[in-house]
Parts: C-alpha cells; structure tokens; sequence
C-alpha cells in the first residue's frame, strides 16, 4: 500500500547527521525517536546504516550507570533505557549495554511506600515497579516497559519482573483495561485508555494466565474499531496480538490511520513507527530481535 | 538552541535567562532578573464575567465584549502570537465536561484573531494520557480546530527549555518548559470551572501543568506532584507569566473534580489579565472561599489579588451568577472551601 511505503520512508528520512532519529523531520535526535525508528527498520531490514548509527547514538548517550535519560540535562529522565534495550536487541553488537542498563532497571524502583489504612489511592503503592522519571512513584506504561526489557534480556524469572507483573496486575481496573496507573481514588473508579492497556497485555503475555486478564482483552476488542490515531491503534494491536487474536485488515487500518496525517500534521517518529510496526514484526517486543 | 536563533520571545524569557537555566547551579544572577520582576506585587486587577446559557450561543461576541471592558485592544494585540492553553485531561463520552469546550477554544482564537492577532495555535500537554490525538479526535476539539484552520501542537512531546524557578515555593531550582513558548507572544490559559481532589479547585492556574512536557515531566506530571502541587502551582505561573486567563464555566465541573465529578451548569465566561484574580473571580462563582485555596493563598498580593475588594468587576455581578458547587468532606483540599 502506498501510505505504508511513503511512512516507512518518512521515518528513514529523520535521520540526523551525527546519527539517531528525530521526533519530525528536520528536528533533533531524540532517543525515543531513535530507539522505536531502530526497532521498526531493524524489523522490516531496511536503512541498516541508519539504524547502526542509531544504535551507536543511543550507546553514546547512554550513562555511565546504565540509563538512557531524555537529554543530557535530564538524568531524571530514565524512561527512554527501557526503550533502548529493546532497540538495542535488534543487535547483536550491543550486549555490554544492555547488560549496564538491565543493571541499572534492576537496582532502580519508583518510589514506593506502605499503603496508609485510609490512603484514598486503591492501588498497593508499595510493590515495586519503575517511574517515569528518577524518584517519582512507579506507574503502568514505563512498568510495562521495563518488563518488555528485562524479559528481552532473559530475565524473565527475576524479582523484579515478578514484582513488575504484580504491580500490572494490581493497577489493572475491575472492569478491565488500564490508565496511567491510579485505579480508584477517593472511591471512584477512574477510567482505562487504550494505549496504557495494550502495552500492558503485551508485556504480561506469556508470564500470566488468560483468566487474570480476560476483562482487558474485552475491553481492547470492544474498541480496536472504533481506533484511528497511532498510538493507540499500534498499541490495541501490539496488546490483542500477543494474546494471539488477529486483528481483522490491518493494512487497512494502519492506512487509514496514516491518512489522518493530511489533517494533523506528521505523527512524530515513535508513534509513525508504533502504528507501522505490527505490519513488519510479528514477535512480541519482549523476544527481542529474532522471531 | 545556537547563537543564531532569534530571541522570538520578549514576553517570556531573554535568551540570557533561558541559558542561565541550562546551568542552574549558576542560576542565581541571570534568574533573579525575572524574580525581582515578580517581586513587584499586583495588588488590584479587572476581572470580567459574561454570561451564556449554552455553548450555542455567540461566544466570541461574549468574548469580543470581555475584551472591551478589560481594555485589551488590537493596538496592543496586532501582530501578536498568541497560544491558547485549553485543558485536555481525558475523555469519556459520558463526560464532555471534564475538557475546555471545542466552541470555547473557537470563540478565543476568533476573538483574538479579529484583533489582528499574526497567529493563534491551540497547544496542550494532557496529563493522563500519551496519546494526545486521541483526546483531541474525542474531546471534539480536532474538528473545530481543522474546520478552522487552527494548529495544534503536542506540548507533551516538544523539546523542552529550562528556566528558573522563579516561583520559588518548590524545592525545584528549575522548571522546563515547551520551546514553542520561545516563539509566543501572549500565553493564553483557556481553562474550565471544576472542582479538583487534590488542589480544591482547578481553573486557570492549575491548567498550566498541560504546558509542562510530559516527556520530562511524565504521565501523569508526578515530578510536580512530589515537588508540591499547590507550590508548583505558583511556582509555574510566576515563570510562565501567563498572560490572559479565560475560564469555561458555561457547563463546569463538582464534587470529585478534574476527572470524576459531576456536570455543574454556571453559564459564565469568566475572563482576566491576571490569572489569580481570575481564579478568585471564579471561586467565588463556585461559592467556594478563595482564601482558602491553598495556591491562591501563596500567590495573594504577590502574583495577584485575591481579596475582593481589590478586583474590578466587569460584566455580570458575582452574585447573580453565584452557583454552589458541590464540594467532597471527606476530600481534605475541599474540606471547608464553602464561602459564608
């Protein structure tokens, strides 16, 4: 389909000269522009100049205790090292740095405490999982993140993974689906979003039973129609296919989603390349590389 | 940012302060500049009311009229750049209520274009969900946004300028902003009328943690949360200096606020130059006593006057529209908000 060709392209031509990818063309390397765009080219085989020098930006940015951090200016920033593993799976020439940033997942949690007795949070605000940034508490996206790394990394009986599934599993809703990570507060049930339950299901695959996560895939199938913007299009799909349902035309799907951009601009690099992903990689994130 | 780049934004921050922020353990000397510029207390404002039963009516004319009584005219709003903050959170189809409204956000970009203004753009970080689009497509605000040919751009995904602190009630020495506000004349905050768990109210102050990326902030912002929510409150208008607030109250927000409450018709735009003024303005709209907002106390007399007697009132009288929103006991940032 051409919309596809031309978006594959459009993500070949973010490359920025000292190597990495750009959120839009024209802008700054950006590691989670970098690290999803290596994930998609490595997937479809394309652009494999680009995507080793991607892979090389992401090393040079990375810290001397293993993180990957938004900027330089930054440190706090740790989400994107989760993002690199999984980028840097793709090869076989970056095995050190994964092992420094699985170090570094490992010995960093989100802030965790003791449930007070009349906290208004619902959720157990003591197990540990990963934040978005360094101190902050732990919440869904950047837990399922770190899951899909260390699990990439063979790590999928460690503590922490365990520790990683149980927070999902607690921060998942009653009615299924997830959001960011609050389940009920001051008594009332928040609502779920689509992006938040599809990287879930997909970093929980394999490590919990059907039964523990049903509730979430009704709620997925219920809206993957009804979707049309990339990152939640890509991550409804990731999420239904690691469980192992089809999603019916596809192609078509990501077309049209991709069509959307006539009227709202450019998607930036990660979710252009969320959205195309499904269509060139048919192995979940967290089984690195290879099928 | 190079030495070539134009210092696009006078309003906001000098080149010096926003390099400064860059190397914030030497932030004393350059940062103190903005500081010492919010140290000049506003003690009077105008703020102005206009009433409206429902979103058909003709909102920019409401707006237009606003404009008028608080003196904002096209001598001082030709050629300008405007950015307009609406509040995006989430969407439920069961609750249009939680977001600025679509024909809000219209009535504002028209409004201001038709006093020359060079460009207007709807910007917006939401702070529960990454997939911005998504709350834009159904919020309803993207089909307004392109019948009009209004950009919007994703605040949570921009590349980010440090500037210091220069609220100072945090322990945060700096705040990173979207360097879209390097090219923005005037920081419009187009905020709704709710009720919120954690800060009491949330009107055109709190909106502005949607212009904090969510890329070095999080979803949702905790690091602001951690750092104090009624500080950081103060903390992000002081740097930001926002420069004109307007509040959706036509349909509003009570009870377990931003997200969880209940639909509360007031049918009021509530409109200012000085955003705590204008939060007084609105508390007081809600029946909820100003002085006792944790944020609004902080900012009293220094960002803005928050006692009535020191507010103008333009357009309709506070007490003909005054509507009691329901507040929650047993959430303590609301316990005893109730205006006697």
């Amino acid at each position: 389909m051409d919309s596809i060709r031309v978006a594959m392209n459009s993500v070949e031509e973010r490359t920025v000269s000292k190597g990495g990818f750009a959120l839009r063309q024209g802008g700054h390397e950006q590691p989670d522009a970098t690290a999803w765009a290596c994930v998609l080219l490595a997937a479809a085989r394309r652009s494999l100049p680009q995507v080793e020098s991607g892979y090389a930006r992401l090393a040079a940015l990375q810290a001397d205790d293993g993180r990957v951090s938004v900027d330089p200016g930054h440190v706090e920033t740790i989400w994107p090292t989760a993002l690199a593993v999984l980028a840097w799976r793709s090869s076989s020439a970056y095995g050190q740095q994964c092992e420094r940033a699985a170090r570094y997942l490992l010995e960093t949690s989100g802030a965790h405490w003791p449930q007070f007795p009349r906290s208004p949070l619902a959720h157990d605000t003591y197990i540990l999982g990963w934040g978005w940034t360094e101190g902050g508490h732990a919440w869904v996206e950047p837990t399922a993140m770190a899951v899909m790394a260390l699990r990439a990394l063979g790590r999928d009986t460690h503590l922490r993974v365990r520790s990683g599934v149980a927070l999902l599993l607690n921060r998942q809703l009653s009615r299924g689906g997830w959001n960011y990570g609050n389940t009920r507060v001051f008594g009332a049930e928040l609502r779920p979003n689509v992006e938040s339950t599809g990287m879930a299901l997909h970093a929980l695959a394999g490590l919990v039973a059907l039964h523990e996560v049903e509730r979430s895939l009704d709620y997925l199938r219920e809206r993957i129609d009804r979707l049309s913007t990339p990152l939640s299009l890509g991550w409804g799909v990731l999420g239904l296919q690691a469980w192992e349902e089809p999603v019916e035309h596809l192609e078509d799907r990501v077309g049209d989603c991709l069509r959307r951009q006539e009227y709202v601009g450019p998607y930036d690099t990660p979710a252009l390349s969320l959205v195309l992903l499904p269509l060139v990689r048919s192995w979940p994130l967290w089984r690195g590389g290879q099928a | 940012m190079t030495p070539s780049d134009p210092i696009a934004a006078p309003h906001v921050w000098t080149r010096r302060q926003v390099l400064s922020g860059l190397a914030v353990a030497a932030a004393g000397a350059a940062g103190l500049w903005g500081f010492r510029e919010w140290q000049k207390p506003t003690l009077t404002a105008e703020t102005f009311i206009g009433a409206a039963a429902s979103y058909d009516r003709d909102l920019s004319d409401v707006m237009s009229r606003g404009f008028r009584e608080l003196g904002v005219t096209s001598d001082e709003i030709k050629g300008k750049r405007i950015l307009l903050k609406p509040n995006l959170v989430e969407t439920s189809e069961q609750a249009t209520h939680i977001n600025t409204h679509p024909l809000v956000v219209r009535a504002a970009a028209e409004a201001f274009l038709r006093l020359g203004a060079q460009r207007v753009v709807v910007a917006e970080g939401p702070g529960h969900r990454r997939d911005t689009l998504a709350v834009l497509e159904e919020s309803g605000l993207e089909s307004v946004l392109y019948e009009d040919r209004i950009p919007f751009l994703d605040i949570n995904y921009m590349e980010g300028i440090v500037v210091p602190n220069a609220g100072g009630r945090s322990p945060l020495r700096s705040l990173t902003f979207p360097a879209l506000l390097r090219d923005t004349d005037w920081i419009v905050s187009v905020a709704k009328l709710k009720t919120h768990h954690w800060a009491g109210v949330t009107l055109s102050m709190k909106n502005l943690f949607g212009l904090m990326p969510g890329r070095y902030y999080g979803w949702p912002k905790n690091a602001l949360h951690v750092a104090g929510i009624q500080e950081c409150i103060v903390d992000i208008v002081a740097t930001a200096k926002p420069h004109f607030a307007i509040i959706d109250g036509i349909v509003g927000m009570e009870g377990d606020g931003p997200i969880m409450g209940t639909p509360r018709e007031a049918g009021v735009l509530i409109m200012g130059r000085n955003c705590t003024a204008v939060d007084a303005t609105a508390a007081r709209v809600m029946q909820i006593n100003p002085h006792r907002v944790e944020y609004l106390k902080e900012a009293e007399d220094w960002l803005g006057p928050v006692t009535e007697s020191r507010i103008m009132q333009r357009g309709e009288a506070i007490l003909s529209v005054q509507k009691p929103f329901e507040l929650v006991e047993a959430i303590p940032s609301q316990a005893g908000l109730r205006l006697s």
